[in-house]
């Protein structure tokens, strides 16, 4: 960091209070790389109050988008490793690399918190000619080439789930992009396609209301947010391999930082996750808290890269092989 | 067509140029993705560079075919000497943005511009722009807390100051 | 009734209302300062509301949405800088008639008809939400398509004396919108490698340049000509102008809410089209369009405030937002404990009434301080043109920077200044370019969505258009539109193009 006159003698005069107890002494920067009103800033915006107060800081949080979240990544990693300027994030950096997207991803950053991971769902229009996982497996075998999956673009969640089906029983679909699951969703309920893969949170009211049906829960045990809602291991248990799995939030900050910094923050979002406004939010929102750090984070972290990557390498929807980034095969 | 245009200085090299650029971005638009699919992402780009080429062709020859206006001359109808000051004034603001900080750059940038102008007292232009700047950074930064360059003023520690005379000593 | 009675919370309770008043205030100054987004603004409001009640963050919210969405205009017409995308089609008559003294004049009809589509907006949502969610939820892919082809042929009015050139400026706009990553498929588009280009050109950063920056570098030919002294005896419109423009107002309200409640499309779009719409159906302007017509100023804005209560009709009975404001009050329902989405309009109907009556005050206190201190607002165009036009680029620049912190940006905006420099010389209208861009993502997406979902085959995209009644609507409306600028037809029907 630059050496200023001014912020010499500002650090001075803090020098002589306790030394090293004063890491926020000022605002923290908090780049959020989706836009507002996406889970992710919905999330970090929930969440952050909470932690600020435990930390005795103030944190500014902006959307910095664009690039399927490379751009606010990219500021956060040129940003000096001090604390001051934080990333909040969602999962797919992790798949940068073998997406072409950029040569950076967390493991360049340290988790600060692993908040929560949201479970897929697949729902289907309310009118669709099937209702459970096999029958709908069995309609697309039945008429090849003629279902619409809602997409979001090569690696996010209806592409990985996708890819899941494709590896376990091969189907034909048409797959229709749109650049993001509220779109689809809207979509779905306008019957301009048929089957979406989405995160439980964002469908749960339309399903409620009937405007969508769940075929459903793609993990390992039903939901107590939807109890009659089968999770598909039950009737296709070999998807059991790749579950659980979900998209997930995280706050990161650059590596290099120092420890007692580091400490400082995962201490304030540990604190900040378990408030229960927060863990209410969460629930109603179909999201799984986590609230992990450290070596649990970091290895959390390993494993759904090489889980996500291989599978989608498998899908061929890569751009470079996981192994020349030494992604190892799961 | 209905109105028969002169053509005013620079014109003729301005419409090549625009060719040139949208032939530039039809080679480019072709490189995403080629003829690949009507729904590949190259086919929008295709189709606007296209239309770019072949509107900027025609507005080419239409041009070069027009009579040019002798009554104007390029340095005093088309580039002023003031207009290609103020160009490179901003292009100067924004790259000493990052480096000096957004307080100075803005201070700086003000006044000169006003002094160019204007021809007014260096006085009147440095309370001119210490006000607007002072102004806007309260909307902007302290307000709305969009973050800008620091450079060598450090914000973040003086707004912290500011604030804990307010808050009181912790 | 019980519920509707929740209408009157922001009407009688006092806190309530002065928090609406507030944010009305607010907002039209944010609206005004470019670079400043109701977005931002609203999304900062939900950490810095956190810990409130539901009622006054939405109090607040609604107040600086509905403020917002107005005072873009303000700047729009003054500077020639619109403050927000939605006020673009306000600039292109209101900065004419700022120039020609009468900017006091434009920001009265702007601020009455502002008020009056406001108040059609939120008539529609109070009475007829339902209906008109489930007809914006049958938009299929090629719908939106044929939208965005109905508001491309826009080139053709705001073109200017060559056509040709508005065709270029309009695709120009197009390949604009198309630069950076794929959002479909994540494929670089004219990136060139550039990590700065992969994100994107951004669209405020090419609205300050093309506007704001091209026309003040135009008035450096005559820095030291004087600055035009402005008319401020006649601000708030007689009852007599309102009414002539009555018919039209309606119509561009109707525009502006069906528009508005479009998932995907919002204000911008509303009022760029109701633009065109006035110039089609305005048979003999007083003022030719783009040289100060008023009838260009009633059409947008009357639209983009119908868009207000229009983009609620999707968030109140559905939960899917309308425009990006509606996305993040939608995040801020949910941070309060509220679930948006189909049920929220039968388990908690007072929400609803609620938020339509805070939406009617906020419409009120636009109309209240829209209309007061317009001489002192009017006097910084009379400022001496060497201290104005520092300060517009000092404006400008930051703007550009703010929306995304990013300098890229600020070069860019310099750039399309100075390309929208040359462009105007040399005899360029720059409307159609913004319209390119802000209509890009529209057609592209869509169009790639609709070709998909029929094979990538032309014939069936063609069978699935003429077989349903909305796309057939929307595609003999573009062939209309079509035929009726070809000589041809002008020669048939006496009609003037």
């Amino acid at each position: 960091m630059k050496l200023n006159w001014l912020g010499a003698v500002v650090a001075l005069g803090m020098m002589t209070g306790s030394a090293l107890a004063q890491y926020p002494n000022k605002e923290i920067q908090g780049i959020i790389q989706w836009g507002a009103g996406g889970s992710t800033d919905v999330v970090m915006r929930a969440v952050t109050p909470h932690a600020e107060a435990v930390l005795g800081g103030k944190v500014v949080m902006q959307n910095v988008t664009g690039g399927v979240g490379a751009i606010g990544l990219n500021r956060v990693a040129d940003a000096p490793a001090d604390g001051y300027t934080l990333l909040m994030g969602a999962e797919n950096p992790l798949l940068y690399k073998v997406m072409g997207l950029g040569q950076k991803d967390y493991s360049d950053f340290v988790p600060i918190n692993l908040i929560a991971r949201g479970i897929p769902i697949i729902v289907a229009k309310p009118d669709a000619p099937f209702n459970t996982f096999p029958e709908m497996l069995a309609h697309i075998k039945a008429n090849p080439r003629s279902v619409k999956f809602g997409s979001t673009g090569p690696g996010g969640l209806p592409s990985v789930v996708t890819a899941m089906i494709n590896n376990k029983a091969p189907m034909q679909i048409i797959a229709v992009p749109y650049d993001g699951d509220g779109p689809a969703l809207t979509a779905l309920m306008g019957g301009a396609i048929d089957v979406m893969p989405a995160v439980l949170g964002a469908a749960i009211e339309n399903i409620k209301a009937g405007r969508m049906k769940a075929i459903a829960i793609f993990d390992t045990q039903a939901n107590p947010a939807l109890p009659n809602v089968k999770p598909v291991v039950e009737t296709n248990p070999e998807f059991g391999a790749f579950l659980p799995w979900g998209p997930f939030f995280g706050v990161f900050a650059k590596k290099g930082t120092p420890d007692d910094v580091v400490a400082k923050l995962t201490a304030a979002y540990a604190a900040g996750v378990k408030h229960p406004d927060f863990v209410k939010l969460m629930d109603t929102r179909g999201f799984t808290i986590m609230n992990i750090s450290g070596n649990e984070a970091t290895s959390f972290l390993a494993k759904w890269q090489s889980n996500t990557a291989w599978l989608l390498q498998d899908a061929g929807v890569t751009k470079a092989s996981p192994a020349t980034f030494n992604i190892p095969r799961p | 067509m209905s109105v028969v245009r002169t053509r005013r200085p620079g014109e003729a090299v301005f419409s090549l140029f625009l060719a040139g650029v949208s032939g530039f971005l039809l080679w480019t638009a072709f490189g995403i993705s080629g003829f690949e699919a009507l729904s590949s992402p190259g086919a929008l780009p295709m189709a606007a560079a296209g239309t770019m080429l072949v509107t900027a062709l025609a507005v080419a020859v239409q041009t070069l075919r027009s009579a040019p206006d002798k009554a104007q001359t390029l340095a005093r109808d088309i580039v002023p000497m003031p207009i290609v000051l103020t160009v490179v004034l901003v292009a100067g603001y924004a790259l000493l943005l990052k480096p000096l900080g957004f307080l100075p750059t803005s201070f700086l940038f003000v006044a000169i511009l006003i002094r160019m102008l204007g021809g007014q007292g260096l006085i009147f232009c440095a309370a001119i722009s210490a006000g607007s700047v002072f102004l806007i950074y309260v909307v902007f930064r302290v307000i709305f807390n969009v973050l800008m360059p620091e450079g060598i003023v450090p914000e973040r520690e003086i707004l912290a100051f500011i604030g804990s005379i307010f808050s009181g000593a912790r | 009734m019980q519920a509707f009675s929740a209408f009157l919370i922001p009407i009688l309770d006092l806190q309530l209302l002065s928090l609406v008043a507030i944010g009305t205030f607010a907002g039209i100054y944010i609206g005004a300062i470019p670079g400043l987004s109701v977005t931002m603004a609203v999304s900062i409001l939900i950490s810095f509301t956190f810990k409130w009640d539901v009622y006054p963050a939405l109090s607040l919210m609604i107040g600086i949405f509905m403020g917002g969405v107005y005072g873009g205009s303000r700047t729009a017409i003054l500077l020639n800088i619109p403050g927000a995308p939605a006020a673009i089609a306000t600039a292109l008559d209101g900065y004419p008639m700022a120039k020609r003294g009468e900017a006091g004049e434009a920001i009265g009809i702007t601020t009455v008809m502002s008020f009056f589509g406001g108040f059609v907006g939120i008539i529609v949502l109070a009475v007829a939400a339902p209906l008109v969610s489930d007809f914006a939820l049958r938009f299929q892919p090629r719908d939106y398509m044929l939208l965005a082809v109905l508001g491309i042929l826009l080139v053709g009015s705001l073109s200017g004396d060559s056509l040709i050139k508005g065709v270029f400026a309009g695709a120009l706009g197009i390949l604009i919108g198309t630069v950076g990553l794929d959002p479909l498929t994540i494929a670089d588009r004219f990136t060139f490698q550039l990590p700065e280009l992969r994100g994107g050109i951004s669209f405020i950063a090419v609205m300050i340049g093309m506007f704001g920056i091209s026309e003040a570098l135009m008035q450096l030919h005559d820095v030291n000509k004087a600055a035009i002294k402005q008319k401020i005896s006649r601000i708030v419109p007689s009852w007599g102008t309102v009414r002539k423009y009555l018919p039209l107002s309606l119509q561009s309200s109707g525009i502006g809410v069906i528009i508005g409640a479009l998932p995907g499309t919002g204000g911008d779009i509303a009022a760029l089209m109701a633009y065109d719409h006035a110039k089609r159906v305005t048979k003999n302007p007083e003022v030719p369009f783009g040289e100060g017509a008023r009838e260009g100023l009633v059409a947008p804005e009357t639209a983009n405030n119908a868009a207000v209560g229009g983009a609620f009709i999707p968030m109140m009975t559905l939960g899917i937002p309308g425009d990006a404001v509606t996305a993040i009050m939608i995040g801020a329902l949910f941070i309060h404990g509220l679930n948006p989405g189909p049920m929220l309009m039968i388990e908690k109907p007072d929400m609803f009434w609620f938020i339509v009556g805070a939406l009617t005050m906020a419409n009120c206190f636009m109309l209240l301080f829209g209309l007061t201190g317009i001489k002192t607002f009017v006097k910084i165009v009379e400022m001496p043109r060497s201290v104005l036009i520092p300060l517009i680029f000092l404006l400008s620049i930051v703007g550009a920077y703010a929306v995304n912190g990013s300098l890229t940006d600020v070069y860019w905006m310099l750039g399309f200044g100075v390309l929208g420099y040359f462009m105007k010389l040399y005899g360029y209208q720059l409307g159609p370019v913004i319209l390119g861009v802000i209509l890009s993502r529209l057609l592209d997406d869509n169009w790639r969505r609709a070709i998909i979902s029929e094979q990538e085959s032309l014939p069936m995209l063609l069978k699935g258009i003429v077989t349903s009644p909305l796309s057939l609507v929307l595609m003999v409306s573009v062939i209309l539109i079509i035929a009726a600028k070809t000589p041809l037809w002008r020669r048939a029907f006496g009609t003037r193009g």
